[in-house]
């Protein structure tokens, strides 16, 4: 009769929140935490039951999430398999509620064998054990919005907590990353670790900023062979012995790299491979690792792993572009110092001239406090003034953002302010020359409300879809 | 040619929420003065000298970061901060920082840890985080002229209070300030500035780091009279915007 009664709350909360979804759509809005919140008040354990449903994959971590799951999505689809994703926006339990309930069908069976699903860091504790995920990637750790994630070591502590309960995941971590790799220390998982090999990343030295010099294990100071940005890199503690782990996938050699993508060389015990990879940024070197990893706890072969990384192409992380009549904008999200030091980097390979346009907000989904400009290192945008034709600021912050920039060297005179997106847009798009790029970094909120914009003038498609 | 020199204690470790902006903000005001600075990190196992120093800022950590330096800070540089402190060095203690020149903190659950005891002031640890951006009005700013207004953004659980020798740094207009009780924030001894306005503080209120400079510039040179003014319509904006969307009102633009 128990079981009666919950086969039956099941289903009830299935249908109101597919009902919600179908309100929600009529309405053309792409809210996806509501319906999952309606199902959870109704049905509490629906969260269990929905992932008992699937083979579930979870991506968690700083950054790098949505790329990564961008990359592992490809790798299942060379296997056959038929996978639900997550939005990015959708990474906490209601989010993943709604996404879990919109693949089953009336009847609530599910049209998908696997879920993937992009964690939030701070939500994974409690949403690891009743995933009860296959497989689980974290990617990195790095500080991001403090005032909502709290200190960073609880954060990593909290994703900790949650992999301690699940000890029959297979783990797929950085082994760059003290922080990350740490969580499959004295863990029964099966662990695969992917990592950058010795030198072989261009060094950017190591950061006053590192969010991790000492040893999570005895507190004493790491020795890096090399560092590859933030506080990744081959680290070793002198006086404990913890040291980066070896890899089972790791980056051998970057033959190519550019403004649009690099061509490197993977390789492991179990793999060598060849690949180009159409992810602009050296970050997303890390990523396709992240995915190659995820390819072989599959059991792809080296071709389909190529295949994968290669086929795929949808630019990197939350960078899209989009075509306005002979001139190019690209929008580029940026939401914590680590993140925004690498889309700076990848901006410094660009040869032509651009413009540069920073929209920062302070809403709650932005981070409240905007503090972290100051970590960021806009100091290197020196080295590439020239190319710079303007430099705008806009969104709440925009006067913070001014006063950043100014701090780092830029002339006050080649610094607009423009608060109104639709003319930020278009001033930014006059100045832009045929052929040549504008580049938008806004934060997520500002994302968001610039993409209303872009989709009204320029038919950019919608992202929920 | 005027020099100073400004360490910043163990900047990596207590670097949190965009502390490196205050120096920055420092150097940068110096040298569109020709004013020449030298920075000096000072961090685990790097031995402080008051004499070597003309402003001294120290910045707040997260626990792990803090319980590193507990040690090198306690037996290794204690006396000589307290030195610094007594001597009227200018120093800036942001956040952590503060907490840390007090005499103790008490964590919720009772237990006392000893801090360097440089000014008389001690933290209790709450479940209550005091999070937001933060306008509060100082007297001394007042003084040199200003509206003495002062944005920032705090984000503490600790509620510090402060014993009879010591000035709050200012009167809380919006936010919550030391303990979000008092209508206090920030506590001042000598030449020592305390305050949970994290991150870009100095960056945005022009008036307060110029204070500082010149506390410095005066302690060094018995012949230093004031800074020449700079165009500060940036900084302005954005201390304005705060301002104006804290408080309702107009601050008076400097
Ligand atoms: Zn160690």
């Amino acid at each position: 009769m128990k079981q009666r009664f919950k086969l039956l709350r099941f289903w009830a909360a299935v249908i109101t929140a597919k009902c919600a979804i179908v309100i929600l759509r009529l309405f053309k809005s792409g809210g996806t935490s509501l319906p999952g919140k309606l199902a959870l008040k109704l049905y509490p354990q629906i969260l269990d039951h929905l992932a008992g449903l699937f083979r579930v994959t979870m991506i968690t971590g700083t950054n790098g999430k949505t790329t990564t799951s961008r990359i592992v999505l490809s790798m299942m689809e060379q296997k056959g398999l038929k996978v639900i994703t997550n939005k990015s926006g959708a990474n906490l339990s209601s989010g993943i509620t709604t996404t879990l309930i919109s693949a089953l069908t009336l009847g609530g069976r599910p049209r998908f064998s696997h879920a993937l699903l992009e964690t939030d860091e701070a939500a994974f504790r409690t949403l690891a054990p009743r995933l009860k995920p296959e497989t689980v990637i974290v990617t990195n750790f790095f500080r991001d919005q403090l005032d909502r994630y709290g200190e960073l070591h609880t954060t990593v502590n909290n994703v900790r907590e949650g992999i301690s309960r699940i000890p029959d995941a297979v783990l797929i971590l950085n082994a760059d990353d003290s922080l990350c790799a740490s969580l499959g220390r004295n863990a029964p998982n099966k662990v695969i670790y992917f990592g950058m090999g010795e030198g072989i990343y261009p060094e950017s030295g190591a950061s006053i900023n590192s969010d991790a010099a000492f040893c999570i294990q005895c507190k004493s100071r790491y020795e890096y062979s090399s560092v590859t940005f933030g506080h990744l890199g081959h680290f070793r503690c002198p006086s404990c012995g913890y040291e980066r782990p070896h890899t089972h996938v790791e980056c051998s050699g970057i033959l190519f790299y550019d403004s649009l993508g690099s061509h490197v060389e993977i390789s492991g015990p179990d793999l060598r491979i060849s690949v180009k990879l159409a992810l602009p940024g050296l970050y997303n070197i890390y990523n396709a690792l992240a995915g190659a990893s995820f390819g072989l706890a599959l059991g792809l072969d080296e071709k389909a792993i190529a295949a994968a990384l290669s086929g795929f192409e949808c630019g990197f992380g939350r960078m899209e572009t989009i075509a306005i009549q002979d001139k190019e904008l690209k929008m580029i999200l940026v939401k914590n110092p680590t993140g925004f030091n690498q889309v700076l980097r990848y901006l410094l390979t660009q040869e032509k001239p651009f413009v540069l346009a920073f929209a920062i907000n302070d809403r709650l989904a932005d981070g409240t406090d905007i503090s972290w400009l100051w970590d960021v290192d806009f100091e290197v945008l020196a080295l590439m003034a020239e190319r710079v034709r303007n430099f705008y600021v806009s969104g709440i912050r925009a006067e913070d953002m001014a006063v950043r920039l100014k701090y780092a060297g830029i002339s006050t005179d080649r610094i607009r302010m423009e608060k109104d997106y639709r003319q930020l847009i278009t001033r930014a798009l006059q100045e832009t020359g045929a052929g040549e790029t504008c580049c938008i970094l806004p934060t997520y909120t500002a994302m968001l409300d610039i993409r209303r914009i872009l989709k009204k003038q320029f038919g950019l498609k919608e992202f929920w879809k | 040619m005027y020099e100073l020199t400004i360490c910043h204690l163990y900047p990596d470790l207590l670097n949190l929420y965009g502390d490196r902006g205050n120096i920055i903000a420092l150097t940068k005001r110096c040298e569109w003065r020709g004013i020449r600075v030298h920075s000096r990190p000072v961090s685990l196992g790097d031995r402080f000298s008051p004499d070597e120093c003309d402003i001294l800022f120290i910045g707040g950590g997260q626990d792990y970061e803090q319980s590193i330096i507990q040690d090198d800070l306690l037996k290794g540089k204690r006396e000589a901060i307290k030195e610094a402190v007594e001597a009227g060095k200018v120093i800036l203690a942001v956040c952590g920082g503060m907490q840390l020149l007090g005499r103790y903190y008490r964590t919720h659950d009772g237990k006392d840890i000893a801090c360097i005891g440089a000014v008389d002031l001690w933290t209790h640890g709450s479940h209550d985080r005091l999070i937001g951006n933060l306008v509060f009005e100082c007297d001394f700013l007042k003084k040199d002229g200003f509206d003495g207004l002062v944005v920032g953004f705090e984000n503490h659980s600790g509620k510090t209070w402060m014993g009879p020798g010591v000035r709050p740094m200012g009167k809380v207009i919006a936010g919550f300030g030391n303990n979000g009780e008092d209508g206090f924030e920030g506590a001042v001894y000598k030449n020592t500035y305390c305050t949970y306005s994290h991150g870009s503080l100095l960056p945005k209120n022009p008036a307060l780091a110029d204070h500082l400079i010149t506390l410095a510039l005066k302690n060094r040179y018995t012949d230093f009279e004031a800074l020449p003014p700079l165009d500060d319509s940036l900084e302005a904006a954005a201390r304005e915007a705060m301002i104006r969307r804290l408080t309702g009102k107009q601050g008076s633009g400097r």
